[in-house]
């Protein structure tokens, strides 16, 4: 489920969504981050960063941006174990737990999807940038991008996941 | 090897992850041309950072390996230049009118203000008192002791000595003192006023003193020192060798030395 589902975010993203960026590039969202966030937080480390690998992959091999999403892709993946430490409940995970609103709440959802947005969004910005003159002045939109990429997937969260529907299935 | 495989499972999942993030850099600047270039911008300068530096160290390992090398030449010829045999005979130059006996140092002046040399051959060598010792052509001292196969040299490195010199071929002649405290100045006393030198000029024996013939290098003026009295002043000059270091010297003989001699002595008063 959670393959296909990055499959397919991909896959929307690279053939639909890539261009719908409303103030240009201070709003390109990444759509397909929301299906690597909807990993479970239980997941080994090596699965997290083997789909953030892959999610990059794909894109790249999609987009034809030539490594560009795997760099950051696989930066994201290495640092969500991480990331999912940092935001987890004080008695940990349990087993049952969905990465949803429903489950683990608003302040976590949201923390986690914007921290992960920054970091993928700023390593996108470095391996886009490469030069340092250049970093300044790139880094402002990679942050806006970042925001309205957690308000997207916030967005994919209230229309596929509504805190009241009850998603078990996931 | 065990701990190795422990190393390796303890830290796979970095190393995953490094693998990864290299394998995508790598897809990234093979495909990305500005990528590219700033990476080669980047590794270059590294690069020719590494390289300066190894340039630097072979440049300064070369160095030590010549320094080596010219070391052990070096000794080789110290080996060589005193297990020289210096010859026995009085050599006569009959223009001059001297004659002159390779000898060698037993015992070099330390720079105390009172030290004496010692010298070989002695009388057994036909060496005579106030005979003067040269070295590397330059005047050393004089023979003051007479034993049969050693002798004691006064060097100029004595503050018992006064040595008569003149400043350049033509100059003033004055006595050359040293007052025992810096071995690399020498005090060219009562040189009268109207003297003309300048810093650099070469002082020569005078040959006055009958020890040496006139001409003999001595030093080099540095510079002129205070005025003793109104019509004299002191130059101090430094010698033109380390004269604690000196092994091989010469004596120096005039050829009609007995009659220089005696006829040198003051009249008998009336």
């Amino acid at each position: 489920m959670n393959g296909l589902r990055l499959v397919l975010l991909v896959a929307l993203q690279a053939l639909f969504l890539e261009e719908v960026a409303p103030f240009g590039e201070w709003s390109r969202p990444q759509w397909a981050l929301w299906a690597l966030l909807m990993l479970p937080p239980q997941l080994g480390p090596f699965a997290k960063l083997l789909a953030g690998f892959g999610m990059g992959l794909g894109l790249d091999i999609a987009l034809g941006s030539y490594g560009h999403h795997m760099v950051a892709g696989t930066i994201l993946g290495g640092a969500l174990p991480t990331i999912h430490s940092l935001f987890s409940p004080r008695d940990g995970y349990e087993v049952t737990n969905k990465p949803t609103v429903r489950d683990l709440g608003t302040q976590w959802v949201i923390g986690v999807t914007l921290s992960a947005a920054l970091l993928y969004h700023v390593a996108l910005t470095l391996v886009d940038t490469w030069h340092a003159h250049l970093l300044g002045a790139a880094i402002w939109p990679a942050i806006t991008s970042a925001v309205w990429t957690t308000f997207c997937c916030l967005l994919m969260h209230l229309l596929v996941l509504p805190p009241g529907r009850k998603n078990s299935s996931l | 090897m065990r701990n190795l495989w422990l190393l390796l499972q303890r830290n796979a999942f970095f190393l995953a992850f490094a693998g990864l993030l290299a394998l995508s850099l790598m897809v990234l600047v093979q495909n990305d041309g500005s990528a590219r270039s700033s990476w080669f911008r980047a590794t270059g300068g590294v690069a020719a950072l590494l390289e300066g530096q190894q340039q630097q160290w072979a440049n300064y390992l070369r160095l030590a390996e010549q320094n080596s090398d010219l070391a052990a030449q070096n000794a080789e010829l110290r080996e060589q230049l005193l297990s020289m045999r210096t010859s026995s005979e009085w050599q006569t130059d009959p223009d001059l009118g001297w004659k002159v006996k390779k000898g060698w140092l037993v015992k070099a002046p330390d720079g105390q203000p009172r030290s004496m040399a010692l010298g070989t051959p002695g009388a057994n060598g036909d060496i005579r008192i106030e005979s003067g010792v040269l070295a590397f052509g330059c005047a050393f001292g004089s023979v003051v002791d007479l034993g049969q196969e050693h002798v004691r040299i006064l060097p100029l490195l004595n503050t018992a000595g006064t040595w008569s010199c003149r400043l350049g071929q033509n100059g003033a002649v004055a006595p050359l003192t040293w007052d025992g405290r810096d071995p690399n100045r020498f005090s060219l006393n009562d040189v009268p006023r109207y003297a003309q030198f300048q810093a650099g000029d070469t002082v020569f024996t005078s040959g006055y003193d009958l020890k040496f013939p006139e001409g003999i290098s001595v030093g080099i003026v540095i510079e002129e020192g205070p005025a003793s009295g109104s019509e004299f002043k002191t130059v101090y000059v430094a010698p033109l060798l380390d004269l604690t270091s000196v092994r091989h010297i010469e004596f120096i003989r005039n050829i009609s030395d007995s009659e220089r001699t005696v006829l040198a002595q003051p009249l008998p008063a009336p």
